[in-house]
């Protein structure tokens, strides 16, 4: 085989040497495809793999772990939850409409696929800094792919973030997280088991898009590759996924099918490599059968990802039942091949065997690097110069920044009602759904603080996983699984390799602490763009739980004349990153003091007082505090007119972060109870004032509430439409 | 007087289990559920038209979805004066039959719109009677085509015939620019036709009757029936 066809399939010299060592004889063409497409890191994960398996990712609530389509977790008498969160960085930049569009077509494909029926998404996206030439346009697309996918399959979109930092100018990042409903005793899983039973081709007809896109989404970019590339990203149709999925779901009901596997990255072929690996047997597979769009090729159709497709095991006396039911739903169907027990993965076309491998060469073959890296060096302490900052200039900083900005103008496009049960939409510190005829709540939230990764990847990981807690706790609801989206740049590079290394290390130690296991995740490296790097960019996807919706706390202001108090500590503004970066201007990383310790303990003792607080009723609402410090999460909390009139005495002290930092809100009341709680459970309380009518107080100092408000309001679309 | 109902699934339909739940929650009768290729309706007091996107909306909103089968039976109940409610795609399928006048365009911003709303009572009818005139209703919506539109006789006719139900307004009751989220024609957020029989609307009651929804006005509507 030529050795310029090798590296153009994004295997190196060495890698194919494994192969045909193995073989000994040369691949086809469509050989060399699949090995193509299943030894990138998209799917082998051959950079993080040796890292990634450090992780907890079982404990007693855990139903299955990394490995299947997605997670699931146990919550309670036979309810389960399936969750999983992934990324489609690469087609979002080349189209994003598109790109971003089929991510969410993706991640819910993966949901119902083990039998849940989705309940909820959240969008984790980044942008570069708005001057950028294609920001604005690239915002406006990608949310409109979201929303047209989303609001059409009629999944509520509950939450995520949306950021922006000149690091992703060439590099935007869409990650998408789906979470589903399932019986515990109707989860399907992608193993199959029975020699000789059925492989069916459920959906739409295979085309051209998406040949190499798995391979595409491990590549480093450069600039003029944009427009070269656009045939590789998927088209989606949300309507035949909402087919799609309603059929399957159906099937699964019926108890018709056997196992599933969505047809993803790498389509037919990472398909059915996966379910014969798991089933530890062998698949045999005519591609003549395949539904086609448009004349195409064997080696096409192995690597084409069109979207909306799904392979099943079915027993061959259901067959006549399934073909009934997708029928029904005008659903694609055929009958492609066979379970068998060689242990080998067999593709014929036009009578000729075109792909015949072991299982084994190509998954427990996989290459896995022990990459080089390189720890973070040791930062000398500064002193900054606050002297011009005062709360006038700190608060017209934050009110001015598109990051801090209400995010409305995001998720006015996402539907977030549909279902009917939706009970805290986006916007609020985690999106919440009620499990339908249950009283059961779920709730969720996407976060990463990329600048204290890039500070330092290990205790910036720490950080960002409490402040995922965090954000569930404030609404009572208890922290239990995670999935991960593991955004970096290339791992060839040393320091990069360290960030990803030292920030899966991080995730473990908070996960292990907190016992809050993984349960699914992604990876996406290679994530620059002319040598230029995306900031470290883990994003946590986190799930807590109330067995009972009534319980949740709201996240916003509720009566006037309540007393507002805060926990928490705050940090000094030399120890706040995004304070030096947004207040004084910081960029140069070399100019930022090392980030604070994660204070574990405190951040579980806060945790225990709020849950208890909780179940005695003397909380009437309560907010987590994250960048922006106290006065972004009071801005937060107005509602209905009511906003606050609050005393401290180091004015600087509200824009600064702190760690386990709660807003709590109060009747009155109840102070003297909340204060003996507090005092028997060793957590310091400060009194920070009261809820008032238009009131946006400071010190004895009244600002306008209606301006100011409104400015919260309205900076983000200001910015994106002028 | 219990109300028994049905609701209609077409392919793409997205709130039918949330309409099934608003009316078996409410009336407390479980409401049939009908496939758009069924030949047959049971005999009901109201049907419901619920909201999605019927047939992907690939061409106009709701066109693929007055072709449908079950339409005549929608055509028979309504002839007989039983009720029918179309919300959202609904609606805009209603449209398209010919049951309700007008049509529903792109919204004026061209972008799709998911907020809470507030609507106020226009003309009465079946469906709001037990709304007090200066009642606002907070409900959401969330649509893509929701711009009501029709010819100035078309227009002339619904109000000459008192056939507009609601009208989008603000907190305090007052439709103006900013009210009328998707730029309808005169505030329309939902019209009946002659008879009343047939409501047609854009907000989603079946989103704000529980007691964790943002509010519950949207019970209001089938109340009304129901008394």
């Amino acid at each position: 085989m030529n050795n310029d066809l090798i590296k153009q399939h994004g295997l190196t010299l060495e890698e194919y040497g494994v192969i045909n060592d193995y073989l000994k004889r040369e691949l086809t063409i469509e050989e060399l495809g699949i090995f193509s497409a299943m030894w990138n890191e998209h799917c082998c994960y051959k950079t993080s793999k040796k890292w990634l398996k450090k992780l907890p990712t079982t404990n007693d609530i855990v139903i299955q772990g990394p490995g299947e389509n997605a997670g699931v977790i146990d919550i309670e008498d036979n309810d389960a939850i399936a969750f999983k969160i992934e990324s489609h960085n690469h087609p979002s930049y080349i189209e994003p409409f598109n790109g971003s569009a089929t991510g969410v077509g993706g991640i819910l494909r993966d949901i119902f696929t083990m039998g849940a029926r989705p309940i909820a998404t959240l969008n984790s996206i980044r942008f570069g800094e708005l001057s950028n030439f294609k920001t604005k346009y690239l915002v406006n697309a990608v949310v409109k792919g979201i929303g047209h996918y989303g609001n059409c399959i009629g999944i509520p979109n509950i939450g995520g973030e949306c950021e922006f930092d000149s690091s992703y100018n060439y590099n935007n990042l869409v990650n998408a997280m789906a979470i589903g409903h399932v019986q515990k005793d109707a989860i399907f899983y992608s193993k199959p088991k029975t020699l000789g039973a059925l492989i069916v081709y459920i959906g739409s007809k295979t085309g051209k898009d998406g040949i190499h896109g798995a391979s595409m989404a491990s590549d480093v970019f450069s600039e003029d590759d944009e427009d070269s590339k656009r045939p590789s990203v998927q088209v989606g149709d949300p309507f035949m996924e909402k087919l799609l999925m309603e059929g399957c779901l159906e099937l699964m009901d019926a108890k018709l099918i056997e196992s599933m596997q969505d047809m993803g990255a790498a389509g037919i072929t990472s398909s059915s490599v996966e379910m014969a690996s798991k089933g530890n047997l062998g698949v045999e597979i005519n591609l003549d059968k395949i539904p086609l769009r448009e004349p195409l090729s064997a080696y096409e159709i192995l690597l084409s990802e069109s979207q909306e497709r799904m392979l099943a095991v079915i027993l061959e006396e259901n067959n006549e039942k399934v073909k009934n039911i997708l029928k029904k739903w005008q659903i694609d169907y055929e009958v492609i091949g066979k379970i068998t027990d060689t242990k080998r993965v067999i593709f014929q076309s036009k009578d000729k065997i075109v792909v015949d491998l072991p299982v084994d060469i190509i998954v427990d073959s996989a290459p896995e690097y022990d990459r080089p890296f390189n720890l973070p060096l040791k930062r000398k302490d500064k002193e900054f110069d606050l002297s011009k900052l005062n709360l006038e200039k700190c608060l017209n900083n934050i009110l001015k920044n598109i990051n801090y900005s209400h995010k409305s103008w995001v998720f006015d496009q996402y539907d977030s009602t549909v279902m009917g049960n939706t009970i805290n939409e986006p916007g609020l510190s985690s999106g919440i759904v009620k499990i339908h005829n249950s009283s059961k709540a779920i709730g969720a939230t996407t976060d990463c603080n990329p600048l204290y990764i890039r500070i330092n990847p290990e205790k910036g990981m720490c950080l960002t996983v409490c402040e995922s807690y965090r954000n569930l706790i404030a609404s009572n609801l208890k922290p239990m699984a995670i999935t991960n989206n593991l955004n970096f740049a290339s791992p060839l590079d040393q320091n990069i390799m360290g960030e990803l290394v030292l920030s899966i290390n991080g995730l473990k130690e908070t996960a292990l602490y907190f016992d809050t296991p993984i349960v699914s995740g992604n990876v996406s490296l290679y994530n620059q763009t002319n040598d230029e790097p995306i900031k470290p960019t883990p994003v946590i996807g986190c799930v807590g739980y109330n067995s009972n919706y009534k319980k949740i706390i709201s996240n916003s202001f509720q009566k006037k004349d309540q007393q507002i108090l805060m926990i928490g500590n705050i940090l000094s503004p030399k120890n706040s990153p995004y304070f030096l970066q947004d207040q004084l201007g910081l960029t140069e990383i070399s100019a930022f003091n090392d980030i604070c310790d994660p204070d574990f303990e405190l951040e579980k003792k806060h945790k225990n007082f709020l849950f208890d607080s909780f179940d005695d009723n003397l909380i009437e609402s309560c907010n987590d505090i994250s960048k922006g410090g106290i006065m972004h999460s009071l801005i937060k909390m107005i509602k209905n007119e009511l906003g606050f009139s609050i005393k401290i005495e180091n004015e600087l002290d509200l824009f600064v972060e702190c760690t386990a930092g709660y807003i709590v809100v109060i009747s009155t009341d109840n102070y003297q109870k909340l204060l003996d709680k507090a005092e028997s459970l060793e957590v310091n309380i400060r009194n920070l004032g009261m809820v008032t009518t238009k009131g946006f107080e400071i010190n004895q100092s009244k600002l306008n509430f209606n301006s100011i408000y409104d400015k919260y309001l309205n900076t983000f679309s200001d910015k994106i439409n002028n | 007087m219990p109300l028994s109902s049905a609701v209609i699934t077409f392919p793409g339909s997205n709130c039918d289990r949330d309409a099934q739940t608003y009316l078996e929650l409410i009336t407390g009768q479980v409401p049939h559920k009908i496939w758009h290729n069924d030949q047959i309706i049971p005999k009901v007091d109201i049907i419901i038209i619920p909201g999605g996107f019927s047939f992907g909306d690939y061409l106009r909103s709701g066109a693929m979805a007055s072709k449908s089968p079950i339409i005549k039976e929608v055509l028979k109940h309504s002839e007989r004066g039983g009720y029918v409610l179309g919300i959202c795609n609904g609606f805009q399928i209603l449209t398209e039959i010919g049951l309700l006048s007008g049509a529903l365009n792109r919204n004026v911003k061209l972008k799709f719109i998911a907020k809470n709303c507030h609507i106020k009572k226009n003309n009465e009818n079946f469906f709001n009677k037990k709304i007090q005139n200066d009642k606002i209703l907070s409900i959401p919506v969330a649509h893509n085509e929701g711009s009501y539109y029709n010819s100035e006789e078309g227009l002339k006719s619904l109000e000459d015939n008192e056939q507009v139900a609601f009208l989008y307004c603000d907190k305090d009751g007052n439709s103006n620019n900013e009210s009328n989220i998707n730029g309808s024609l005169n505030h329309i957020a939902g019209i009946t036709n002659k008879e009343k029989n047939v409501l047609g609307l854009m907000p989603h009651p079946e989103r704000a009757f529980q007691d964790f929804h943002q509010s519950q006005d949207g019970q209001l509507i089938l109340e009304s029936l129901i008394s």
